[in-house]
Order: structure tokens, then sequence, then C-alpha cells
């Protein structure tokens, strides 16, 4: 059964995190465009609504993650491993970066795409590659945590 | 049309249908790969279900309290929310 969830949660967090990475990183730089272009472009503008999409739909596909995670970790008995811990307070950090800062900020910047008052500012569009860039770094970290598991005898 | 609050209704439901298999589990043949698996979606429907009802344009204090309850708190928020 641990091989089960084990495989389950890997093939969730590919299936879940790829997608969110790539469009979350193409964002910024197809809002900017799209601002660029002006409201009456939709060849710019249904791009960046369909990056917003992918995002938020994947984030939700993304809840499968820890929940097989921890099937996994209970099945194998080592919840209480430091590695194991500390990955899922990165995760905790990670989801609350992607729901609360990087979503929300997507859906900002597309309200005001278009618009005048205000415009999408290049400098709006940097904040939120930032926030992007530390998602990314922390699930990249908690991938190689779960590969090395320091301290750990299963380590490889 | 959507039915209102879909996410909400969603996580509710999962956390009282994984409480019910979790107890039904113990209760029975207690097996712990049910326990590992149907323990980790009971935990996150909560999480989810808390949130969201948090979250609701409509939602109060009230509702927050009562989404927190274990086990049956997405279903009570729920009921609250539509009053």
């Amino acid at each position: 059964m641990t091989k089960f969830f084990l495989a389950a949660h890997v093939l969730a967090a590919i299936i879940a995190v790829g997608p969110v990475t790539v469009a979350a990183s193409m964002f910024p730089a197809a809002i900017r465009r799209a601002q660029a272009a002006g409201p009456a472009d939709t060849a710019s503008t249904a791009p960046v609504r369909v990056l917003h999409r992918i995002c938020r739909v994947y984030a939700a596909v993304g809840l499968a993650v820890p929940v097989f995670g921890f099937a996994t970790a209970s099945s194998m008995g080592i919840l209480t491993d430091t590695w194991l811990i500390v990955s899922v307070l990165l995760t905790g950090i990670a989801a609350c970066v992607l729901a609360f800062s990087i979503l929300p900020g997507q859906d900002t910047l597309l309200a005001q795409l278009g618009h005048q008052d205000p415009p999408v500012r290049r400098s709006s569009t940097v904040r939120l590659a930032m926030f992007t860039g530390l998602f990314n770094v922390l699930w990249a970290v908690i991938t190689i945590l779960m590969i090395v598991r320091p301290g750990s005898t299963t380590g490889a | 049309m959507p039915r209102a609050r879909r996410p909400l209704r969603i996580a509710a439901t999962v956390e009282f249908a994984s409480l019910l298999v979790l107890l039904i589990n113990l209760a029975t043949v207690h097996l712990p790969e049910v326990s590992s698996l149907a323990g980790p979606v009971h935990g996150c429907a909560y999480l989810v279900s808390a949130i969201a009802a948090a979250r609701d344009p409509r939602g109060t204090i009230g509702v927050t309290a009562m989404a927190l309850v274990p086990g049956i708190g997405g279903m009570l928020a729920l009921r609250r929310l539509a009053r």
C-alpha cells in the first residue's frame, strides 16, 4: 500500500506542480505584453487568462499531493522524522504563497488589464514574479529534502 | 448555473465522508492502510472547508467558528451560510 501512496504522491506532484511552475512563470511577461498591446487585442489577452486558469485549476489539483504525502509517511511510520517535518512546513509556506499571494496577484493584475486607472504596472508584475520565484524555490528545496532525507537512513 | 459555494460544499462532504470511513474502519477491520489514507483526506478536507468558510463573502465570525468544529464543521458552516 505504501508503494501505491508514494507513487500517487509523486504523480500528483508532477501533474500539479509542473503546470503551475510553467504557467505562473510565464504570466508576468505575458500580462506585460497584453498591457502594451492594448485592451482590444484579444490575441495577447487570451493567453494571459489561460495561464491564470491553469494556475488556479492545478493549484486545486495540488491538494492531492499532501494528502498522499501524509498517507505515505503514515504508512512508513516516519511522521516524526525531521526532514519530513521541515518539508511539511515548507509545503505549508509554499501553499500560502500560492493561495494568498500568487493567485490573488494574478487576479488583481487581470482585473487591471486594459484599464487606465490603474493600469498594469511593471512594478506589480515584477513583484508577482518575485513571489512566483519564491514558490518555485520552495518546492525545489522540498524535492531535494525528500530525496536526500538528511538524518535518515533511507536517503538517496 | 453552478450551485453556490461548490468548493466548500465538496470539502464539507469529503470531511464528513472521510470521518465516517475512519470511524467505521476503526470499529470493524481497522486496516492501517485505510487510516493512513482516510486520515490525511479528512485533515486536508477540514483545512480546506475551514479556509473556504472563512473566505466566503457572507462569512462571519460565527460561520468561521462553526467551520472549525472537527468532523462536521464544514456542514455546519454551510447551513449557517445558507440561512
